[in-house]
């Protein structure tokens, strides 16, 4: 053989090898996409839905390829896919397909979340049909026939029932070539955290864990939370953006390892600072440098209720099937192995109703233990004593509100329901009513979550100073305008006693300081502003 | 301009250093006006000194991620990780020595196929190319051992299987596995061995073998091979080592350098998440020079696999003087040789193909 041929053969096996390589190296950033979920993986069952679905609705197709879920080769039938005879099960393109994805879907892979979630109060945030919250959407601000306020506004929130069109007949709707079954415009689309499902389970994974990417940086994101926690009635993300956590949350976000895949453990993955999931429901390093692992019960550490009229502590009873239900302070504990009537919320032909269900308590979790819970995560960034003295802070703002405003407002309104001077059945017919509503329901409850967050203008500016002034200026005068509106003698008799109550202790200050006291006020304001306060006066002295 | 003093004052410190350190000139002379035959200016036979020069690159390269990487199982990873991302150059560095390390392993390849197809072994140069194979091993280990280091899951579980095979070596299979592993599974030990092995033992026996390969192709002399119809005058037949050989040596070098340094850009080197003894990886792949292995792995058992990759091995070591038993025996050796050389590479890259392939 001569050589310039065996010259050509090595030229040409050396190219073979250099294509050789080049494949290697294509096939192995291939895997390392994969691997870092960077690459969907498109299996044999989605193929078509993708291809088509490239077209229609490209963008849902984008966000599927960029999720984990892609990733793992978890695709549109996984997800989508449905039983034949399922109430909303249709055939499309010749796959029996669901109309709408529930948590159930969901706990096909995600068993262990799933079954947190559905007993926390999340999971029953839909529950809200006897609420004044709701009369106040659906009659106060709606119409008969025009509940859109609700639609629009609680239920995106809370959830709602989801419900089909039926016929004359109660039979579902359908429409198109491949009977799609139609669903109620008023009550989907929703993404409420506690939507009542047409197969039974509550709440959207969606509501946190945004489709069709499914990031986990989205539902450690406190806007994510901010969606509903915000606003004059519990407003949790302007709390948050005040405090000192909000700010080293914003100045470090890039960080937080939002988007750490599987767990994202406080003290080990980050510590810029804390989310909202950070103290209620993710991952944190114990003292002991343990994982104590995530919890999709949203309220596992909450110790106060800080959102009815008075704040009660909260125990919670574990029942031996795992259903769990928040007992305030004021209500009496059972012993374990008891048989507790329990009272759940579930929907039957697309109606809530209330089912009476005998279980037995296997625990009780007091609420020194839930605090403890959320103690440890504090306790990765603080030590004991900051920890321990934060929560005499905020215990003692609690307490305040309760036995300076709360208490004796809901004493006041028990008593004014018994002389016949309001309608129990009437519950926003009255100033007072709407008055004593915004003092606990929005004032109240802003000072509360200021504190329990560590947002001080929430909790005085928008918490408490609004409670104290609402409670002076417009809910004493209101509870005497009510009596004197039902009669003279209830009249002179509530003057009395709004007389009584404003010489209590805590009240007298409103008929004036001391002497000694208004003097310094007086001086303070001389010295620093060189002006006199105190009577709608503010003298400048240059001249005047 | 340099006046007559400054001149005489420059020689008077030449002297001394000469005095100091005595050289040879005439020696020097000698070894580098070697006669290089004209065929050696043609780029294909020049592959020889491309490991050469990788192999500094490596060591330079090496010694500068030395200083900052911890051999033990606690801190490896996260050294390498502080390498990449918080070393100023750290990642630059680590990519050279990656790309470089592929480069080497090309290199051999196709220095091999060269030497193979022109069977450039034949007698007296049998045992060069028994060096020549060691160094092949030698690279082979380096590249090994240099992967495993990262101590990131793939390399890890890389290592664990690697062991296992090192285990189903007949008779000393068990010992090799054990001394590797420092026990009878990856572990602590196992790291530090590796580290040892990679910046100790295997530079120590490259360069003994580097230098002997050089020594025999000195002392053989370099076969003047002619093309056909291509004539050659005289006094073109052969070349200087130094300067002309040495420059065109100089010119791959920065071609290369050039390579490696536009690569370590566009293509750092990675990182993959830790190494967890704990969990196996749903697909374990080693570095693509041991795919052909990986696959006969996967096609036979432990066993058969490691023996016939021994058997395998055996036949390409001993090579030259199976070509000495074919030549004595038929006059179409050179064909034979050439059609072996074909499906052995062949199958090599079918082999590497397929388990790249591969989920």
């Amino acid at each position: 053989m001569t050589l310039r041929m065996k010259q050509t053969i090595v030229a040409g096996l050396s190219f073979l090898f250099l294509a050789a390589l080049l494949l290697v190296a294509w096939q192995e950033s291939k895997r390392h996409r994969i691997e870092e979920g960077l690459e969907p993986v498109v299996t044999a069952a989605n193929e078509a839905c993708v291809e088509c679905h490239r077209k229609d609705g490209p963008a849902l197709v984008m966000e599927w390829e960029r999720s984990s879920h892609a990733s793992y080769g978890v695709g549109c039938v996984d997800c989508h896919g449905a039983e034949e005879g399922e109430v909303d099960a249709w055939l499309h393109e010749g796959e029996w397909t669901a109309a709408l994805v529930t948590p159930k879907d969901c706990a096909r892979c995600h068993a262990r979340e799933h079954d947190q979630f559905a007993k926390s109060h999340h999971a029953k945030a839909g529950e809200i049909l006897a609420s004044l919250d709701n009369v106040l959407a659906e009659k106060a601000a709606g119409m008969p026939g025009n509940i859109a306020d609700a639609v629009n506004g609680c239920w995106q929130c809370h959830g709602s029932i989801v419900r089909f069109e039926r016929g004359a007949d109660g039979e579902i709707l359908r429409t198109g070539k491949e009977n799609k079954p139609v669903l109620a415009a008023e009550t989907w689309p929703n993404s409420g955290m506690g939507r009542l499902n047409p197969d039974g389970s509550k709440g959207s994974c969606h509501a946190c864990h945004s489709r069709h990417s499914f990031q986990a940086e989205i539902a450690r994101s406190p806007e994510n939370c901010g969606k509903c926690h915000m606003g004059p009635d519990h407003p949790q993300i302007e709390v948050y953006n005040e405090s000192k956590h909000g700010i080293a949350f914003y100045a470090n976000r890039d960080r937080m390892a939002l988007d750490e895949k599987g767990d994202w453990v406080l003290g080990r993955d980050y510590s810029a600072a804390p989310t909202c999931a950070t103290c209620h429901i993710s991952s944190y390093m114990t003292t002991q440098g343990e994982v104590v692992p995530n919890n999709h019960d949203v309220g596992q550490r909450i110790s106060w209720t800080l959102r009815p009229v008075i704040s009660t502590k909260l125990n919670l009873v574990v029942y031996e099937d795992g259903y769990k239900e928040d007992y305030p302070g004021t209500r009496e504990l059972p012993a374990v192995g008891d048989e507790v009537d329990t009272v759940e919320k579930i929907v039957e032909d697309e109606e809530l109703v209330n089912r009476t269900v005998t279980r037995r308590v296997a625990k009780i979790v007091p609420w020194e233990e839930r605090r403890a819970a959320m103690k440890g995560a504090c306790l990765n960034c603080h030590n004991d004593a900051f920890v321990d003295n934060f929560y005499v802070q905020f215990d003692s703002l609690v307490e305040l509100y309760n036995e300076k405003f709360a208490r004796p407002a809901q004493a006041i309104m028990d008593e004014l329901i018994a002389d016949g001077i309001l309608d129990p059945n009437a519950p926003f017919e009255k100033e007072v009513q709407w008055v004593f509503w915004e003092l606990w329901h929005h004032e109240g409850r802003r000072a509360r979550h200021g504190a329990s967050m560590m947002g001080p203008d929430y909790t005085h500016w928008h918490g408490m100073y609004e409670v104290a002034k609402h409670f002076y200026q417009e809910f004493v005068p209101a509870v005497v305008e009510a009596a004197e509106e039902t009669s003279p003698a209830l009249g002179e008799k509530w003057a009395r006693r709004m007389d009584e109550l404003m010489a209590r202790p805590e009240h007298v200050w409103h008929e004036g300081l001391s002497p000694e006291e208004a003097e310094a006020l007086r001086r303070m304001y001389e010295d620093r502003y060189d002006q006199a306060v105190g009577s709608g006066r503010a003298e400048g002295t240059d001249g005047e | 301009m340099a006046t007559s003093r400054e001149i005489s004052r420059t020689r008077r410190f030449g002297r001394r250093l000469a005095e100091l350190f005595p050289v040879d000139w005439e020696l020097v002379r000698h070894a580098s006006a070697e006669p290089v035959p004209h065929h050696l200016k043609k780029w294909w036979f020049a592959l020889g000194g491309t490991p050469l020069y990788l192999f500094m690159v490596q060591i330079a390269t090496g010694i500068l991620l030395t200083f900052y990487y911890v051999p033990s199982p606690e801190q490896a990873y996260q050294s390498v990780a502080e390498i990449t991302h918080q070393v100023r150059f750290g990642w630059f560095l680590r990519s050279l020595h990656m790309w470089s390390a592929n480069f080497m392993v090309i290199a051999v390849f196709l220095h091999m196929f060269r030497v193979f197809f022109t069977r450039a072994y034949r007698h007296p140069r049998q045992l060069n190319w028994m060096v020549g194979f060691g160094l092949l091993g030698t690279t082979l280990t380096f590249g090994f051992t240099g992967y495993s280091l990262i101590y990131e899951q793939m390399s890890f579980w890389g290592a664990t299987v690697a062991a296992n095979l090192a285990e189903a070596v007949p008779l000393v299979g068990g010992f090799a596995a054990d001394l590797l592993r420092g026990g009878p599974e990856v572990g602590e030990q196992t790291l530090t061995r590796f580290f040892i092995l990679h910046i100790g033992v295997l530079p120590t026996v490259g360069l003994l073998l580097v230098a002997l390969h050089v020594y025999l192709i000195r002392t053989h002399g370099v076969t003047e091979l002619h093309f056909e119809g291509e004539e050659v005058a005289t006094e073109k037949r052969f070349f200087r080592f130094y300067p002309e050989h040495v420059s065109t040596e100089i010119l791959i070098g920065l071609l290369l350098m050039y390579l490696l340094t536009l690569l370590a850009l566009v293509f750092p080197a990675e990182l993959g998440p830790p190494a967890d003894p704990t969990v196996t990886p749903e697909h374990i792949k080693p570095e693509w020079y041991f795919y052909f292995n990986f696959r006969l792995l996967k096609l036979f058992s432990l066993q058969v696999s490691v023996l016939l990759t021994m058997f395998l091995g055996g036949i390409a070591f001993f090579w030259p003087f199976i070509d000495g038993w074919i030549s004595r025996r038929t006059k179409h050796a050179d064909t034979i040789v050439v059609i072996v050389g074909v499906f052995a590479v062949l199958g090599f890259l079918i082999l590497t193909v397929w388990e790249a392939l591969a989920p």
